[in-house]
């Protein structure tokens, strides 16, 4: 998994550096340094480095000793925390909130029904009070048109 | 007006009862945060910074300033009572603290690093209140070279301290430089990397991204390290203890402890990259050299608890002074704080203090107030964190992802910025893991904009020679106190490495 995730870094820094150098201009009309001048820098510096990491990990390669509960945990938690942000676009700030607490807590604490409900139920109201009402905060409007 | 004149003027400012209420709801916010495992003060400012928009710059900044300073206090409940450090600076206090609860002398163990930390910190802040006027003094004859230099100068000391993975360091924090270069170019008024998105015109905004790398990527990490699996089952019953008080002996054994550390500590701060956890390390191993005890370290012995609480503490006063006299954050946690600071149209640097004497001095004097009120708070309130200790992770880790999704929204109101600090969440996690830097990134991205900047204006002043950078004696002296830093660095972060090498070994 290191390893993919320096080829994922490396062809972001080879795509960074490629629109650096084609898009953007190093000198000014006025020979003063452009707006590629930093870009191409930063490009080229970024895809060495990677690239030498990436030896260096290639080198390295051991067996993986990931735990895989560890990693379906982890998971699991950022589909949830996706499946937020798709609702909160949807349903709104409040209603959204209290969907996705109270999907998380029904599996990541699992048997605890009434503890679950009480959070469920008070945390949204507090952090709605605390953002719309004492901080006077932006809440995500709500895509769909719901009847509360 | 002189330094006592100027003190009292910030007094009368912070001690007014709105910016009392909020320094208190400050330093509560950030001894909540220190106590939770893994989630240090960086995270904590950048997760509640949204909070503070609505807020007048000063009680914010004052607010702000607790929360950082704060945590350092309440990182340590953790480390007596759990023995599970609340972040990387509170890792040395395990060392003699969970031994000191073990032997049943947690309840002075708890006093004594609090008091230990007021001391580290009300002294950092005697320091800050003396030397910053006075390093302001001297960064107003830079320019935009000198400013160049002290960007690098901040990278390079931070990358120098990550050790065995410099490599990815150096990746992180051209990320960072990267993200950084997103939006319209000033000079030339030519868009970069926007891809006619009219959300990333002014760039890409720096709190989605901290809350992402510190908020949800630290959680993702929890979760990874199975904390959520952990229960509070070890946790020590102090209050089960025939003594809750520190004795004599223990005040009397440790007063030299906390003078040296203060300052060692304070020193270790203001070098750009160290920061309170090496400052922490550095103390428990000078401290353990140079006990007549030597033998009862790492078994419970007082003066080891103490020598870390004061270091952090003082190093964490000390990381104020390059941020508030040259506007060059040295760590993540300032770096957060820059952003707030700009946020609110202000810019720290050597002008700062001259030209807003009120905020400068009220954060300075409400440190004093600060640390004064996390001693109470840290001594009376230790039924309350550790009922706090107590909650599972399980619980926290969904609230937390709401806490950052609404505090990112309320921002800009802007859907892109929110799904940015999600990917900024993913990201930071697999950083986390794979040993990338999220802390080198997020200072490059805030000193990435003001570096090419100052490059820029540099090379145009100069006529596009780098020679520039030798002929002025301000550069030079900058780049002499570089090159001395980078020598020194790797011998201090080693020194820290013996210490839990030998703390771990049980010598």
């Amino acid at each position: 998994m290191r390893i993919a995730f320096l080829i994922v870094v490396l062809a972001g820094a080879v795509f960074y550096s490629y629109i650096a150098f084609i898009d953007l201009n190093f000198l000014t009309r006025t020979g003063r340094l452009g707006p590629g001048f930093f870009p191409r820098i930063v490009g080229v510096a970024m895809v060495v480095f990677t690239f030498w990491a990436l030896v260096d990990a290639l080198r390295e390669r051991r067996a993986a000793q990931d735990d895989g509960s560890a990693w379906r945990d982890v998971v699991t938690l950022m589909a949830l925390a996706v499946g937020y942000a798709v609702l909160l676009r949807l349903l709104g700030g409040f209603p959204a909130t209290v969907v996705y607490l109270g999907l998380s807590l029904v599996i990541v604490n699992p048997g605890r029904h009434l503890q679950n409900a009480i959070l469920t139920a008070v945390i949204p109201t507090a952090i709605y009070l605390l953002f719309d009402r004492l901080l006077n905060a932006n809440m995500p409007p709500a895509l769909l048109d719901l009847p509360f | 007006m002189d330094i006592f004149g100027d003190l009292m003027m910030g007094l009368s400012l912070a001690i007014s009862p709105i910016n009392m209420l909020y320094l208190l709801a400050g330093a509560m916010v950030g001894m909540v945060v220190g106590v939770i495992p893994g989630f240090g003060p960086s995270a904590g400012l950048a997760i509640l910074l949204p909070v503070t928009f609505g807020m007048d710059p000063v009680p914010a900044i004052m607010m702000l300033a607790a929360i950082y300073y704060g945590a350092m206090y309440g990182g340590t409940i953790t480390s007596i009572l759990l023995n599970t450090p609340g972040e990387s600076a509170t890792v040395a206090s395990t060392f003699d603290g969970f031994p000191l609860a073990k032997n049943g002398r947690a309840g002075p163990a708890l006093v004594m690093q609090a008091a230990a930390s007021f001391v580290g910190g009300t002294v950092g802040v005697v320091l800050i209140t003396i030397l910053a006027p006075m390093f302001a003094q001297v960064s107003r004859s830079f320019g935009p070279p000198e400013y160049f230099l002290l960007a690098v100068m901040g990278m390079l000391t931070l990358i120098v301290m990550i050790g065995q993975h410099w490599k990815l360091g150096v990746v992180s924090a051209l990320i960072g430089f990267a993200l950084g270069t997103v939006g319209v170019d000033l000079e030339t008024g030519q868009g970069r990397y926007t891809f006619g998105s009219a959300e990333l015109i002014g760039g890409i905004y720096f709190i989605p991204i901290a809350i992402g790398l510190f908020g949800l990527g630290e959680l993702f990490y929890a979760f990874y390290q199975g904390l959520h699996k952990t229960g509070t089952g070890g946790i020590v019953q102090y209050d089960k203890e025939e003594r809750f008080w520190p004795t004599r002996h223990d005040w009397i054994s440790t007063r030299m402890t906390m003078a040296r550390h203060s300052i060692l500590g304070f020193i270790v701060g203001v070098i750009p990259g160290a920061g309170a956890t090496i400052a922490s390390l550095m103390a428990y191993s000078t401290e353990r050299s140079i006990s007549k005890n030597k033998a009862n370290f790492g078994k419970g012995e007082m003066a080891g608890l103490v020598a870390p609480e004061t270091a952090n503490n003082a190093a964490s006063s000390g990381a104020m002074i390059p941020l508030l006299t040259l506007g060059i954050p040295g760590s993540a946690s300032t770096a957060v704080l820059l952003a707030a600071f700009l946020m609110w149209g202000l810019r720290p640097g050597p002008l700062f203090m001259e030209q807003n004497p009120e905020l400068a001095w009220g954060l300075i004097a409400s440190m004093y107030l600060g640390n004064m009120a996390l001693l109470a708070i840290s001594i009376f309130a230790i039924p309350l964190f550790v009922q706090m200790i107590k909650v599972p992770y399980r619980v926290l880790g969904p609230t937390i992802i709401v806490i950052c999704t609404l505090g990112t929204f309320s921002v800009h109101a802007s859907f892109v910025e929110t799904y940015l600090m999600f990917g900024a969440g993913i990201v930071g996690f697999f950083m986390r893991l794979y040993g990338f830097s999220p802390a080198a990134l997020v200072l490059a991205l805030v000193l990435g904009p003001l570096a090419e900047e100052a490059l820029r204006q540099t090379l145009t002043i100069s006529r596009g020679s780098f020679g520039i950078f030798v002929e002025r004696s301000a550069s030079l002296w900058i780049i002499a106190v570089t090159i001395g830093l980078l020598v020194l660095l790797p011998l201090l972060g080693r020194f820290g490495k013996k210490a839990e090498e030998a703390e771990k070994a049980g010598t």
